[in-house]
């Protein structure tokens, strides 16, 4: 059995783990807080380019832009996979890169690309596909990085001759629930929408300038969104972790503490009958 | 409505949402203004300075990319970067017009040429509405 010094060394163990959790729960609270006042503040600008683009497509079932135009048929396509930067966040990274695993086998030519490095870190290892990543952004997140990112995704589209590129990312539904979504980012599709202007617009310079910037917008906002709701769910699934760990910590430390309690006894116990027994033969 | 509503959203918040009387916008093909009734119209903008009328008063703006589209008097600008006269660093600014100036002089073979003469209107832009 173990000694009274060594159970109260890992009382006071535990007790620093449970601090830590509970202190990392309550900074993922407020990252997560922060994560879903941008995803509204960048909706009204996301709604906005949607409706335009939406608009531009109905009236002009003759345009083939690259960005807007859907090519049937076999090709190369390529993966986005989102995942986080940091561990400690339950089954999050897991769960996305599982996703991920069984959506190549299914697509054969599936070139890779990873934002977050622990979708890097297992893909590099696990894949000779992966042509492109971007690590440790989610620390200090900013439009114009996201921008940065989308850009130089938009010129991949543009210039190999990919027919899709997918998103594979979290969503954040709840602080405890989070949904992977397998979803076409390029070639563009415009959700439906009941904004559609009527109005025949006129086009400066013109109209396929307009579709590309439009195009363009579109895909910077849609992965800052993605980005972020990725953030939030990772947030979300840090929170929870960490809730359960801390909880965990204190039953373990209700169990030590009785244990604790019970080897003093006993070691008390045993003083008294030491005592006793020695008075009782001095007595004799 | 005897007002045009001009709203300014950028992908981070809402810059602005008020009613004006007349509007002067720096589109691709030149500058042009936007009174009542105007023809519903999309454009690209350039870098260049948008100017708000509202009375007597009138509020300019750097503003760097975006569109701009025209409708039943109701104006919508999307831009990632807008910046009104006072919040401009003039001495950030001056700094990246030497930077850029540089960069395109020293003209090696690898410089993209395009983002640096961005940067450079950027630059100019913001100089010439700080200087005043």
């Amino acid at each position: 059995m173990a000694t009274l010094k060594e159970i109260k060394l890992r009382i006071e163990s535990v007790k620093n783990t449970k601090q830590i959790t509970n202190a990392m729960k309550m900074v993922a609270v407020s990252k997560l807080r922060r994560a879903q006042e941008n995803i509204l503040q960048a909706r009204p600008y996301a709604d906005y380019i949607n409706d335009m683009l939406k608009t531009l497509k109905l009236k002009n079932t003759t345009t083939s832009h690259p960005l807007l135009t859907d090519i049937s048929g076999e090709g190369k396509t390529a993966l986005i996979i989102v995942t986080s930067d940091r561990g400690l966040c339950g089954s999050f990274n897991s769960q996305i890169i599982r996703k991920a695993q069984s959506h190549i086998k299914k697509h054969f030519n599936v070139d890779i690309i990873c934002i977050g490095k622990k979708g890097y870190d297992f893909f590099k290892t696990h894949s000779k596909k992966v042509i492109d990543s971007y690590i440790n952004l989610f620390n200090e997140m900013d439009f114009s990085i996201s921008k940065d990112v989308a850009e130089k995704i938009l010129n991949l589209y543009l210039q190999e001759d990919y027919i899709r590129i997918d998103v594979l990312y979290n969503e954040f539904k709840s602080a405890i629930q989070q949904d992977i979504i397998v979803k076409q980012l390029l070639p563009i599709i415009p959700i439906e929408s009941e904004n559609v202007s009527k109005l025949d617009f006129l086009y400066e310079p013109d109209e396929d300038t307009i579709i590309e910037e439009l195009g363009r917008k579109y895909i910077h906002v849609d992965i800052w969104r993605i980005m972020l709701e990725s953030s939030a769910a990772e947030q979300g699934a840090r929170m929870t972790a960490m809730d359960s760990a801390t909880d965990n910590a204190a039953d373990m430390i209700d169990n030590l503490t009785l244990f604790y309690n019970r080897a003093r006894q006993a070691v008390i116990t045993k003083e008294i009958i030491e005592i006793a027994s020695g008075a009782e033969a001095t007595q004799q | 409505m005897d007002k045009l509503h001009l709203e300014i959203i950028q992908p981070t918040k809402i810059k602005i949402q008020d009613d004006f009387d007349h509007i002067i916008v720096p589109g691709v093909d030149g500058d042009f203004g936007v009174d009542l009734n105007h023809t519903a119209f999309i454009t690209k903008i350039r870098p260049g300075i948008l100017q708000l009328y509202k009375g007597k008063r009138i509020d300019k703006y750097a503003i760097h990319d975006g569109f701009v589209t025209v409708e039943n008097n109701i104006i919508v600008i999307i831009c990632d970067t807008i910046e009104k006269e006072n919040e401009i660093n003039h001495k950030r600014a001056e700094e990246s017009k030497k930077r850029t100036e540089k960069r395109i002089k020293s003209s090696g073979k690898d410089i993209d040429f395009r983002r640096a003469e961005i940067s450079l209107k950027r630059a100019l832009v913001r100089l010439h509405l700080s200087g005043k």
